[in-house]
């Protein structure tokens, strides 16, 4: 304090801010500020006195005097505005409408008077006098220190909030007489971002005259706000997918508080508000909590993990029982039912037709007949100031504000279809999409661009003209696209292995010639539009659908997303439960009139998957994350019971959950099917398994607990998945062990033949093309060659780049290091990396069929397909791996077993065959099926038995395999049989089944997370 | 004999193959008491300065083989320059360009093939490659001597 300089900054400041500001304080303040007197200055007017401020000097006698307690915590801004010098009152405010009204910007955008408010404002300074009407200008921090810091204060430590608060401070000044105080924050707080953004212009003048200001007195201000007609275009300018991608991280918007400040009452209230979400729609009633799936809470907390596997008993999917508590299975039973058009070739049971009723309904809306002039219910509808009568509308959820009358036809209509698995859903849309088209009367013109002006509130007219379409829609994210849009009809999006069950099932059950149905799918899919408009119903799968959206080149061409359709319908919508995966984006960038969701499980294992369904559904507002992040997932998380409430009054009016016991309205079972009997068969190894596994399995710990010592278990978690994968196969049978891995690639010779005469061109030491052939041939003919080093016939044999065929295991062996080195045969020289497994009937190391030996698994499988065989019942075997479909082939060929086999190698016509196959030949008694081909869709109810061989990570998986034969169409009772290996990794599985599947799909930032999955897998291997 | 019980089973194989399909020119049988031990008797090639001999050779295959070359070694005094007078051959598959998918009838093939093409540019046997530059008739002739003098009789 002894240098000059310090002295100066310290009188510069003590000028300003008066004498009874003691010393340190300013000094300190100075530190802070890093001796900028300025800042200084602010943070010590922004900071309560350490001292008792002096009474309001007797001059002010204000009676709203109140003390002004906000900090700031503003978004940041500039701008300046000079304003007029007039008093406020209500004939000054007659003769300034014209000129306001013509205040026009440079780029031609109008200014909107929108209203005018009173501002408490703060005194700054002292012994100023203001008199009422002085113009006052209001000056926003600039836009220099608002770029340097972040949107959002709330991030900021203790010491630099002050700081930046102090750019966020909105201040006034009146004359020349320099600054007179600021603006309050809450004021401020929704003044500064429409500022910014040139969304809003403010001008002010003082209400009351002032003799001699003290040092936070009120300074009543009253302010003009007028709103830039160009923020109502703007607003549309942004493109599909930045609208798409853009989740608002806030649920407080800055445009309908400065409505409320200004205390604007709108002239028709939103019927839906926030508020109502969070008062009276959420009451905290411990009663009500009863009924309350407490594993769902659990499996979304995942802190109380217990080490101990025997414990965690807690089935973490959501088990049927607990699905139907969180979205409740209700009141379906009263639904209406409603007949099938005539179109329908079959008959719907009651519950079918009550569905039918529903979604007729949904599709309606509440109010089909006024739709278009019903007031969206989250939308607000204010009436400027502005003379011309101006009215505005304003999303209380979003913010969003437009000109342009939002309706309920912007509301989602549509629903999920959430009938548990085998009810018929299939069945029931179809149905849907008949008697929809019937009300639209002459298809013959869908898709021709008739005019249906006459029409437009007849939302189940499919003819609508692509203008009628726009303009119900304009103003929203259609405004920029509605031209370019073909108005198209049905569109249904399925999981690659339904294609052609949709198609087949249209086909069968309409009346020929009622629907036209385009599969669009493949290389040669349709690119033109038009070509998908003319359908009646267009079929696709999530994969197209995804790359269509991502194909950014397309811009004149972008498919699916160049029609605006009538309906969208999502079958296993649980497919876009991931909000980030691309098909879930994309599938909510469709635009469409009507979107249904068909689930059989529309939460498989978080609650977030029903966050994806409404972003889909365009339920509002829970298609914005921040208010479903806000009211219902963190609640949720944090074990308030409101969180879950919330879910089911959103779910209860667009969600129908039927499961097979749900009953009808004289409470008879909806559906009689035969009973199921599932139970899990525990086999023990033999003993010889049994030392292979602990040999395998202390291997394995060895590996993992060396990856647990150095702390990366989450670094290594490919190996460990691998690892355990092994364990896993193991259990099966020994041999999967030693199967062989990449063989698929080069499993089709004419592709491996080709990468040989490929490069023969380029390099000159490459085989003879005879050579090639010949090698190709023997290949074909599944000739065994003899390895060159040892002698025998090539086991595991690998290609080398030069066409000779070695044992790999010969061939590394030659090698010191075993990366690379010389062909043995011809001396080229060769990295591992180039070798080829060579294509074989057989993926074993071993020969399987001259060594073969039966695993305790296969012999207890053999012995109850044996038991059945007299019975005549036909059974599916489940297995995740098609090596072992390989193996357990052998023994049923040895057993006089017939069987078939379902797998990902075969095409849709060929897996057709073979269902097809196993429904009608009674010869054949066992259909060997990979868990994933078979996974969805598919009707097997031929069958009567399922064998899930080895249990998956998520069970959800599996008990939607073994729903292919406990459906519609069962006439016998059902047995599913699971099998476990006891005191294996399997049994561990068991437990930990659902955690693992969460694990796998989630992010890896929550500390917590983290330590439950090492918890988990360390589980694994106990 | 106890070294036998676990002789790999490519050195088995080759040895029957030796025996039931013997190449041209070319006798191999294992020692009676050591398997990896063979007694070699190669023809003199026709059109040769050896043609007419028969020599002798031993051949033993090390612990690593077929990683590692087999040694093999002349036991009939020969005149060539790629072999010295202690029988050994100069023969890059037996050092450097030893490869695993050799055996032991291509290395003996290999040799009988040196027998018709001596070269005296890579030489083992110093004197002799020079007489074979210099003067190669006298040197062909000194062979065919040698040939008559060590390798005539069994």
């Amino acid at each position: 304090m002894g240098n000059n300089l310090a002295e100066e900054l310290l009188s510069t400041v003590r000028s300003v801010v008066g004498p009874e500001v003691p010393d340190m304080d300013i000094i300190r303040a100075l530190h802070m500020a890093k001796n900028d007197p300025t800042a200084a200055i602010n943070i010590i007017l922004d900071t309560p006195p350490s001292v008792p401020t002096p009474k309001p000097k007797p001059q002010t006698p204000n009676p709203k005097l109140k003390p002004v307690k906000e900090l700031g915590q503003e978004k940041l801004i500039t701008a300046e505005r000079k304003n007029r010098s007039r008093e406020v009152d209500a004939s000054c405010r007659e003769s300034n409408v014209g000129q306001d009204a013509a205040v026009s910007g440079p780029d031609g955008n109008e200014w909107w008077f929108v209203g005018t408010g009173e501002v408490p404002a703060l005194s700054t300074c002292k012994g100023r006098r203001v008199k009422a009407g002085d113009e006052v200008t209001i000056k926003f921090p600039s836009k220099s220190k608002s770029l340097s810091s972040p949107a959002k204060a709330k991030g900021f430590g203790k010491g630099r909030q002050v700081v930046a608060a102090c750019s966020e401070i909105v201040r006034f000044s009146a004359g020349d007489g320099g600054e007179i105080g600021r603006i309050p924050t809450e004021w401020a707080r929704c003044l500064l971002p429409l500022v910014r953004d040139e969304k809003v212009r403010i001008t002010g003048c003082c209400k009351c005259d002032y003799d001699r200001l003290a040092l936070m007195d009120t300074v009543l201000l009253s302010i003009r706000v007028y709103i830039n007609s160009a923020m109502f275009r703007k607003r549309h300018k942004t493109s599909l997918k930045e609208a798409i991608s853009s989740s608002e991280e806030t649920v407080v918007h800055p445009l309908p508080n400065l409505f409320r400040l200004l205390a604007l009452t709108p002239f028709k209230k939103a019927e839906f508000t926030p508020a109502d979400l969070n008062t009276k729609k959420r009451p905290l009633n411990s009663k009500d909590g009863s009924g309350f799936p407490a594993s769902l809470l659990h499996a979304n907390l995942c802190k109380n993990l217990k080490k101990n596997g025997d414990e965690v008993e807690t089935e973490e999917t959501i088990s049927d029982a607990d699905l139907d508590k969180i979205i409740g299975v209700g009141s379906s039973s009263e639904l209406e039912e409603m007949d099938a058009p005539r179109t329908l070739q079959c008959e719907l049971r009651p519950y079918q037709k009550q569905a039918l009723h529903w979604m007729i309904q949904l599709e309606r809306g509440n109010c089909m007949d006024d739709a278009a002039t019903t007031l969206h219910p989250c939308w607000e509808s204010y009436h400027l100031a502005d003379e011309r009568g101006l009215v505005v509308y304003l999303n209380v959820f979003s913010g969003d504000a437009t000109i342009e009358f939002p309706s309920t036809l912007q509301m989602a209509r549509g629903g999920i279809l959430a009938d548990a698995m085998g009810l018929g859903k299939t069945i029931m849309t179809i149905a849907l999409l008949l008697t929809n088209s019937e009300r639209g009367g002459s298809r013959l013109q869908t898709g021709s661009h008739c005019s249906s002006e006459g029409t437009e509130c007849d939302i189940s007219n499919q003819l609508s003209s692509p203008l009628n379409k726009g303009s119900k829609y304009s103003g929203f994210d259609m405004f920029k696209k509605k031209k370019m849009l073909v108005s198209g009809c049905n569109l249904i999006i399925c999981p690659m292995t339904l294609l052609s069950q949709w198609k087949a099932e249209i086909e069968t059950h309409s009346q020929p010639g009622s629907l036209s149905v385009y599969v669009h799918y493949g290389q040669s899919r349709a690119k033109d539009a038009n070509v998908l408009a003319q359908n009646d119903v267009v079929i696709t799968t999530y994969g197209v659908l995804q790359s269509e959206f991502s194909d950014e080149n397309a811009e004149e061409n972008r498919g699916l997303f160049s029609v605006h359709w009538s309906r969208v319908v999502l079958d296993e919508a649980h497919t876009i439960k991931s909000l980030k995966s691309q098909s879930s984006t994309a599938a909510a960038a469709l635009v469409a009139d009507r979107r249904w969701c068909l689930t059989g499980t529309p939460i498989q294992n978080k609650l977030e998957d029903i966050y994806s369904l409404l972003r889909f559904l365009k339920v509002e507002p829970w298609e914005s994350w921040a208010w479903w992040n806000k009211l219902v997932q963190k609640p949720f998380e944090e074990g308030d019971e409101r969180g879950l409430k919330l879910v089911q009054s959103i779910l209860r009016p667009i969600m129908l959950r039927r499961t097979k016991s749900s009953t009808d309205r004289e409470g008879r079972p909806i559906l009689v099917l035969p009973p199921a009997d599932s139970r899990v068969i525990y086999c023990e190894l033999s003993e010889a398994e049994r030392d292979f596994y602990d040999a395998l399995f202390k291997k394995s710990k060895v590996k993992f607990d060396k990856f647990v010592e150095q702390g990366r278990i989450l670094h290594n978690y490919a190996s460990i998945l691998e690892l355990l994968l092994r364990l896993r196969q193991c259990c099966d049978h020994p041999f999967l062990v030693m199967s062989r891995g990449d063989t698929q690639e080069y499993s089709d010779l004419s592709k491996l033949a080709k990468r040989f005469v490929k490069d023969e061109g380029e390099a000159k030491d490459m085989p003879p093309r005879a050579f090639v052939q010949e090698v190709m041939e023997e290949l074909q003919k599944g000739e065994q060659s003899e390895c060159p080093i040892c002698l025998e016939a090539c086991e595991d044999a690998v290609l080398t780049p030069c066409a000779h065929r070695l044992c790999r295991e010969c061939l590394l062996g030659s090698w010191r290091p075993a990366t690379s080195g010389l062909c043995p045969v011809c001396r080229k020289s060769i990295t591992r990396q180039d070798l080829i497994t060579a294509p074989s009937d057989s993926r074993f190391q071993v020969d399987i069929e001259k060594n073969w030996v039966e695993s305790s698994k296969v012999t207890v499988l053999l012995k109850e397909l044996e038991n059945l065989r007299s019975s005549g019942s036909k059974s599916i075997l489940f297995s995740q791996w098609t090596a072992f479909l390989d193996l357990l082939q052998i023994p049923l060929s040895r057993n006089n077993i017939s069987f078939l086999r379902l797998d990902g190698t075969l095409n849709q016509q060929q897996r057709e065959r073979i269902i097809k196959q196993f429904s009608e030949d009674d010869s054949i008694q066992v259909l060997l099926m990979s868990l994933k081909a078979g996974g969805v869709g598919i009707n097997l109810t031929a069958a009567s038995n399922a064998f899930v061989m080895d249990p998956w990570w998520n069970p959800a998986v599996e008990e939607q395999a073994v729903m292919r034969i406990h459906r519609i169409g069962q006439t016998k009772p059902v047995r599913i049989m699971r099998f476990i290996v006891k005191g294996t990794v399997e049994e561990r599985m068991e437990a930990v089944q659902a955690r693992k599947q969460r694990m796998i799909s989630g992010a890896l930032t929550d500390e917590e997370v983290r330590t439950a999955r090492i918890e988990e897998l360390k589980m694994l291997f106990t | 004999m106890a070294n036998n019980t676990n002789l790999p089973r490519r050195i088995i194989k080759e040895t029957q193959r030796l025996l039931s399909e013997p190449a041209p020119g070319i006798s191999a049988s294992p020692s009676e008491d050591n398997m990896r031990y063979f007694n070699v008797m190669i023809l003199g090639p026709t059109q040769s300065p050896y043609e007419g001999g028969v020599f002798k050779l031993e051949l033993f295959l090390p612990e690593e083989y077929p990683m590692a070359a087999p040694k093999v070694r002349f036991l009939t005094k020969i005149y060539h320059p790629n072999i010295d007078k202690l029988g050994r051959i100069c023969l890059d598959i037996l050092k450097d360009k030893w490869s695993p998918a050799l055996q032991i009838r291509t290395v003996l093939l290999s040799i009988q093939a040196l027998l018709s093409a001596p070269n005296p540019d890579d030489p083992l046997s110093e004197n002799i490659a020079k007489h074979w530059k210099t003067n190669e008739a006298e040197a062909v002739e000194t062979a065919k001597e040698w040939t008559r003098l060590y390798a005539s009789g069994a």
